[in-house]
């Protein structure tokens, strides 16, 4: 598919303005169109065709995330989100302030032009070779006015932030339970986990987005991430449509399974949890 | 919300809420909007908004801090607060 760059105008703060940079310098290395983000603000029209024919990148400098937010409201297809100040954190860079980029600032592009150039390229290769596990055939069905949220009776471990984990050899495939895909409603993207990176339990697995929220994904395991489902890149919807199947987020090579049962709930305890936030989620 | 636990532990009895840097925020009230449990609420003078609510807050969530532009909202640690759980669950157990 055809992609597209969208970023943060990079007129307001110093982490936009490497947002900016770095659509910038992407558009230099792969010819990708460069989306105005006010244009796109002002006359929606002008980007029409190409937001129905590409996918966006979409970078947003703040946490304000204004890009996001525009190809949320323009229902453009994401496929891949770099948050700058979150990044330039977690690589330990302090940008100097300014929106002239400062020599930090440029060090940080460099490095999430590198990663992001990588990443395009892995996916493109990735040939996936994930097990198929057959699908759960008997629920619980906990009902709460018009809702029915399942929770599958057997094989499947749950925390009490909405993750499940099931286990298979000494790994361990992890998603979002339905109940919180009922909550969430329309899930509109999918930001996986780094691939081999090591996760705690309760640590973050990504985020998914919908129309309404934003979720972090708790991971319900210990270990290191051996899979992402990139399926949902393409189509995060699949969440809410089979949650405990084909919308899995990812596999996790188990670290001590036994030790985190410590602090998993079966489905029976899980469906009790689901009850009591059904009933706190009516007020 | 009083009565509600976590992994079985008293709500109250676990310190995981946002703290905010009010040397950052400039309230404009996203996490706020954002928040379905009422943890925040605003006030008047200079600090407009105040966790309120702090044991309202879901925890191990993050989400309202993935909504501040100016970055002002921080959280425990995991890992501590997970020790923290595991600690308390053990004495209940054995309480």
């Amino acid at each position: 598919m055809k992609r597209a760059i969208l970023s943060c105008s990079g007129m307001d703060k110093q982490m936009g303005s490497l947002a900016r940079e770095l659509a910038i310098r992407l558009n230099e290395k792969t010819g990708d169109e460069i989306v105005c983000p006010t244009l796109l603000a002002s006359i929606p029209a002008r980007y029409e065709e190409l937001l129905k024919a590409a996918s966006l990148i979409v970078i947003d400098g703040c946490n304000t995330r204004c890009a996001s937010k525009l190809a949320n409201r323009c229902n453009a297809k994401v496929e891949r989100k770099i948050l700058v100040s979150e990044a330039a954190r977690d690589l330990g860079i302090d940008p100097e302030s300014g929106l002239t980029p400062g020599p930090n600032g440029l060090k940080l592009v460099a490095q999430l032009l590198q990663d992001v150039e990588r990443d395009l390229g892995e996916e493109a290769s990735s040939g996936s070779s994930v097990m198929e596990l057959a699908p759960p055939e008997d629920f619980l069905i906990v009902t709460h006015d018009k809702y029915q949220f399942k929770i599958p009776k057997e094989g499947f471990l749950f925390n009490e932030n909405d993750s499940w984990a099931r286990a298979f050899g000494a790994k361990a495939r992890v998603g979002v339970s339905d109940y919180v895909q009922q909550k969430l409603t329309d899930i509109t993207y999918f930001e996986p986990p780094a691939l081999n990176a090591d996760v705690e339990q309760f640590g973050e697995l990504g985020t998914i987005e919908s129309t309404k929220s934003l979720l972090e994904i708790v991971s319900p395991v210990t270990g290191k991430v051996t899979a992402i489902n990139l399926e949902l890149t393409d189509n995060p919807g699949l969440i809410n449509e089979d949650p405990y199947g084909a919308g899995w987020i990812a596999e996790v090579e188990l670290t001590d399974l036994e030790s985190d049962k410590e602090l998993l709930l079966d489905g029976e305890a899980y469906a009790e949890i689901v009850k009591r936030k059904a009933a706190e989620d009516a007020g | 919300m009083s009565e509600t636990t976590f992994m079985g532990v008293p709500r109250e009895k676990i310190p995981w809420y946002p703290t905010i840097d009010y040397d950052k925020c400039n309230f404009c009230m996203e996490c706020d909007k954002f928040c379905p449990h009422q943890v925040y609420e605003h006030r008047e003078g200079d600090k407009k908004l105040v966790v309120a609510n702090p044991n309202n807050c879901v925890v191990f969530c993050r989400a309202c801090g993935k909504t501040c532009g100016p970055d002002a909202i921080s959280f425990p640690s995991k890992s501590e607060i997970l020790t923290l759980i595991k600690n308390l669950r053990t004495e209940e157990m054995v309480g």
